[in-house]
């Protein structure tokens, strides 16, 4: 017989500290090899995209040319007598009067609801026996669009006449933002700015702009709904957050949330990209209308109209500073283009706002971020979610004023760098490691590769390290080299007042004469490593070495976001509580069977190591095998982080964020000065990452995300014209870094334990993507004395034509 | 789909059925196909023809197979033979791409960014096309430009392309650090039996474009008996000579700052050719 216990975890619980390494092999803090790796590499992971089902359909979206249009007729009947074709559907054919879905606001069309409001904006769905008869038959929908005015920047958004987009808002910040097409508007206002500035000797002031990046995750969306018996479906998907996505799709098709059963497939990344809701709505409304399982699967193009982006922003900053190198002020402007949806603009505008000083000690400030509604294709998560277009800014503008100040980029930093202890503008107390200086240190002092590194030992160019590498374009001609700086500040977990936790179900049991651990958490995998964390994790907490990670669905209660760097804080964190209370059903068991037989039962602090009950000093007292014998003992629990509270809606104070997250970059680059062509040699990266749970994850988080600054640095940007279509939807027009464009990496960890996190731990995922483009762009600015305000940096700002 | 393995065959094939259309590595006609751009009625798949696979001489040129894949082309061997054709196409694309794309497939794909598009038209190189009436000889711009299309059942066989034992490069302009499509490419090769410069624009224009001009000045000015050298001035005179004439100022007003930027890749980009030929 089995105990279980369901419900919401003790209050109160405080992370315990081991007082001394486990032993049981494959525990924290060793490198254990992720399952998923090597499946990967040689191709045969199978992903969401791969999902098969006997007799199933293929789905198929016909999506708007336009980017702003009312749709004045919908004529169907041909695509529905194509042979083949088993349902067709507009928005007239949803099941319910719930036709909207949204992480923040409920405010995206399932599909077009007679207006459609961005390029690309789903109007209809086919269900055919084969993807190229769906296509066809999607193109003998005939949709009639009375094109309408455009939103496409901030002027034309606020415009007098400006079109209102979404003109009977309900959601919460529709009360308090200044225009309808202001999506949220986060003041923050700490001591006097104006009268700060008073004191400075120097006042430097910029305008930046950063382009609109996409997530590129290379599994494209897709998934498989299959109808079930019970009026329900099974949803097979690629997702970030199982049960966000299952509070959105059930009330659509008008069911239980218990009848809408999701598990979760091969996801071939994510990057904030699958946070909200693609193909998933559609695929089971065309599964309950057909009665068949109906696989919808994106291609390349398609993906790129799919998903949401990173908000392309435009930031207006001024920084005084004294001569002795001081900043006395700080005032800022972020105008985030949220797009046609809200998606989670508004807490993309919280932290821009909270994050945009960055990690430095700036007590006056006067700032304002907003997100502008727009017929742009709509923006929201991606990783470093806001933080990443405040540091390209002000770290932009500690260059700025350390040059005005004669001063070396570094030292400045450092003397106003933040540390444990600091305030941050929202009048929140930095309450752990908070080592800016240090970081900013150890990446200085890290050897800078050699000059010409080009050159080989036969006197002959190595091309690939060079500026335009295989296409041969120079061999050493014209290029210039120069090195950048930057550090940045990234909050970890949901933030704002939101109840942010996970849930972990652990069961104990003897299976073949062995301890095993079944972990079961609907934490989407989407390539960070969790479920290898997790298994870590359960190791060394049950001192067994055999753990099984259930698959993720929503049988189990739900583990939050794979996001906002916070899954092996959350849902490692709940495995670890759920652990502990096994841990204590194990000796309380263990007490009752042998407590007789040794004192240390009752009197000794106990552990769970290597399969053994042991005391503290390492005697041990009874197999687990023994003390469990048939017992199966099985523990679902929630586990939450510590509050936080929103920030105030005019002063924008509060105790807004769970943790801060720290990175600094040394980036080298080498730039053809006469073709405008850059190639990064190196970017070396220091991170503070409380405590490292598995090192060769960390070190690949590290390394992921610096690339990813790169790519935004000088390669990555969906061009959306001026009649807000998008341009370049193809990876042969939108670059992304491969393993060429990839410099060396070198990584400095620390580990300076965050006494409120598990472990200790710091989330890692995001930080490096900050600081990562603002160190290029600064190399870049050193090698060619350009000012470089936009980013991604072009050929054509380096050339100057 | 089709597979002959003869030239007679697949020339029987295609004659057969007008509206086929013949593949050899696909690397343009499946993404054509994938992304739904295209439907062909047939295939005639060019892989078993053996004889267009390799390449042999002829009176002192090259008689190059339409199906010589990227790879074949950027081995070392074939480098000492066309220099600049081996660098085209070890930049032509990532190695799935290379180990599959053709120089045939290039020329009748003659899209405005084939890398070896331009290193043909510097080498002045022939197509050899093969037909149900026997064999003609044509430029390869006529083709690519259109002015002499392929006529019903023809195929590309073969491209003539002259052996001149004379330094040659190719340089293309990337953000990319692999294989990447060019903004702009420079293909230049010396023909000292000509005593002429020859240099060829890709990729900003619809087909490659000759700066003649340019060229039978620089030729003018080197020493072709001697050590051939010029000065850096006159190398980047050429660059510019070369630019100015591919990307001419307008009529009226400015230059458009893409264009403006385009032509200064041009220049840089013309100017190392020629540097790098004659050092």
């Amino acid at each position: 017989m089995g105990t279980q216990m369901r419900g919401t975890a003790a209050p109160g619980r405080t992370p315990t500290s081991l007082s001394r390494r486990s032993r049981t092999k494959g525990g924290i803090g060793e490198s254990t090899l992720r399952p998923d790796g090597t499946l990967k590499v040689i191709g045969e992971f199978a992903y969401s995209s791969d999902l098969w089902h006997e007799d199933m359909l293929w789905g198929f979206t016909l999506r708007s040319p336009h980017p702003h249009a009312r749709i004045t007729s919908i004529d169907i009947s041909k695509a529905l007598a194509q042979a083949g074709v088993h349902a067709v559907l507009t928005h007239d054919d949803l099941p319910t009067a719930h036709t909207q879905y949204g992480l923040e606001y409920t405010d995206t069309p399932v599909l077009a609801d007679g207006v459609v409001r961005h390029h690309g904006e789903p109007v209809a769905l086919v269900a055919a026996d084969h993807p190229e008869t769906a296509r066809r038959a999607a193109a003998k929908i005939k949709v009639d669009y009375e094109p309408l005015p455009v939103v496409h920047d901030e002027a034309s958004a606020l415009a007098d006449d400006a079109p209102i987009l979404h003109p009977n808002r309900d959601d919460h910040h529709a009360g308090h933002v200044p225009h309808p097409n202001i999506v949220h508007r986060q003041p923050i206002i700490r001591g006097n700015a104006a009268e700060a500035a008073k004191r400075a000797d120097v006042i430097v002031t910029g305008e930046y702009e950063v382009g609109m990046q996409d997530q590129a995750f290379l599994g494209p969306e897709s998934g498989l709904a299959v109808p079930a018996e019970d009026g329900g479906i099974d949803l097979y998907i690629a997702t970030q957050w199982l049960h966000s996505d299952l509070r959105q799709i059930a009330p659509v098709l008008g069911l239980p949330e218990e009848k809408v059963r999701m598990t979760l497939s091969g996801v071939g990344g994510a990057f904030g990209g699958r946070e909200d809701l693609s193909m998933q709505i559609h695929a089971c409304l065309l599964a309950l209308r057909t009665g068949k399982p109906v696989k919808i699967v994106y291609n390349r193009f398609e993906s790129f109209f799919g998903h949401v982006h990173r908000h392309p922003a435009k930031l207006w900053y001024e920084h005084g500073a004294t001569k002795d190198g001081k900043i006395t002020h700080m005032k800022c402007r972020i105008v985030l283009d949220g797009g046609a949806y809200a998606s989670s603009s508004p807490a993309v505008v919280g932290n821009a706002s909270s994050l945009s000083v960055g990690p430095y000690v700036v007590d006056d400030v006067e700032i304002e971020a907003l997100a502008l509604y727009t017929n742009n294709p709509p923006c929201g998560a991606m990783r470093g979610f806001g933080a990443v277009q405040a540091c390209f800014a002000y770290e932009s503008q500690m260059d700025k004023l350390a040059e005005k100040l004669g001063m070396d980029p570094v030292e400045f930093r450092q003397k106003n760098a933040m540390s444990q202890g600091a305030i941050m503008p929202t009048g929140q107390i930095v309450d752990s490691p908070a080592p800016v200086a240090e970081l900013l240190r150890l990446i200085k002092a890290m050897p800078l590769p050699p000059e010409k590194q080009w050159e080989t030992a036969r006197g002959a160019a190595d091309v690939r390290a060079l500026p335009g590498g295989l296409s041969n374009t120079t061999h050493g001609e014209g290029v210039v080299r120069g090195v950048g700086y930057a550090v940045g500040i990234k909050n970890v977990g949901f933030s704002e007042g939101f109840d942010d936790y996970s849930t972990a179900r652990v069961q104990l049991q003897v299976i073949g004469g062995e301890p095993v651990a079944t972990v079961h958490t609907a934490m989407a995998e989407v390539g960070q490593g969790g479920i290898t964390v997790n298994a870590q994790i359960a190791r060394t907490e049950l001192g067994v070495t055999q753990v099984v990670i259930h698959p993720a669905d929503t049988q189990v209660g739900s583990a939050g976001s794979t996001s906002a760097s916070r899954q092996t804080y959350m849902t490692g964190g709940a495995v670890k509580n759920a652990c502990e209370a096994i841990r204590e059903k194990v000796l309380e068991t263990g007490r009752r069977k042998f407590g007789t037989y040794h004192p240390a039962w009752a009197t000794a602090e106990l552990l769970l190591e290597d399969g053994k009950v042991v005391t503290d000093s390492d005697e041990p007292l009874a197999d687990l095998v023994d003390v469990l014998g048939d017992e199966v003992i099985d523990i679902e629990l929630q586990w939450r982080h510590r509050p936080t509270e929103a920030f105030d809606p005019v002063t924008g104070q509060g105790f807004g964020h769970v943790q801060y997250s720290f990175a600094a970059h040394r980036a080298v680059v080498e730039v053809d000065t006469e073709l405008g062509l850059v190639k990064v040699i190196e970017l070396a990266c220091a991170q503070d990452v409380g405590k490292a749970l598995n090192p060769l994850s960390v070190k690949g988080q590290i390394h992921g995300a610096t690339v990813q600054g790169l790519g935004l640095a000088v390669m990555e940007e969906i061009i959306v014209a001026k009649d807000a279509k998008v341009c370049n939807p193809s990876f042969t027009d939108y670059l992304i870094p491969t393993i060429l464009d990839t410099p060396a990496i070198p990584v400095e960890v620390l580990e300076l334990a965050d006494e409120h996190a598990p472990y200790g731990l710091r989330g890692i995922g995001e930080a490096p993507t900050l600081s990562s483009t603002p160190a290029v762009v600064a190399a870049i600015r050193a090698a060619t004395g350009l000012p470089l305000v936009r980013v991604p940096v072009r050929p054509e700002h380096i050339t100057g034509t | 789909m089709t597979l002959p393995t003869s030239l007679d065959e697949a020339v029987a094939a295609l004659a057969a059925m007008p509206a086929a259309v013949p593949v050899a590595g696909g690397t343009d006609l499946m993404s054509a196909v994938n992304s739904g751009l295209l439907r062909p009625a047939a295939l005639v798949g060019l892989g078993r023809i053996s004889e267009i696979r390799g390449w042999q001489y002829a009176d002192g040129n090259a008689l190059l197979g339409a199906c010589l894949t990227h790879a074949r082309m950027g081995r070392s061997d074939f480098a000492a033979l066309i220099p600049a054709l081996a660098m085209a196409a070890r930049a032509a694309g990532p190695p799935q791409i290379r180990n599959a794309g053709t120089l045939g497939g290039n020329i009748a794909n003659a899209a405005p960014t084939g890398d070896a598009l331009p290193v043909l038209a510097a080498l002045e190189a022939t197509v050899v096309l093969a037909g149900p009436d026997g064999t003609r000889e044509i430029p390869v711009g006529h083709l690519t430009a259109g002015h002499d299309p392929l006529r019903p059942g023809e195929l590309l066989a073969y491209v003539r392309a002259p052996l001149l034992h004379a330094p040659q490069t190719f340089l293309k302009a990337t953000t990319r650090t692999g294989p990447g499509r060019a903004t702009a490419s420079v293909a230049l090769v010396l023909d000292p039996a000509r005593r002429g410069v020859r240099c060829a624009i890709g990729a900003v224009a619809p087909m490659p474009l000759r700066p003649l001009e340019a060229e039978r000045w620089v030729s003018g000015l080197i020493d072709w008996d001697g050590s051939r050298a010029l000065e850096p001035e006159a190398c980047t005179a050429f660059g510019d000579y070369a630019a100015m004439s591919c990307i001419p100022d307008p009529a009226e007003g400015e230059l458009p700052l893409a264009l403006a930027h385009l032509r200064r890749t041009v220049a840089a980009l013309a100017r190392r050719a020629l540097e790098r030929a004659l050092s």
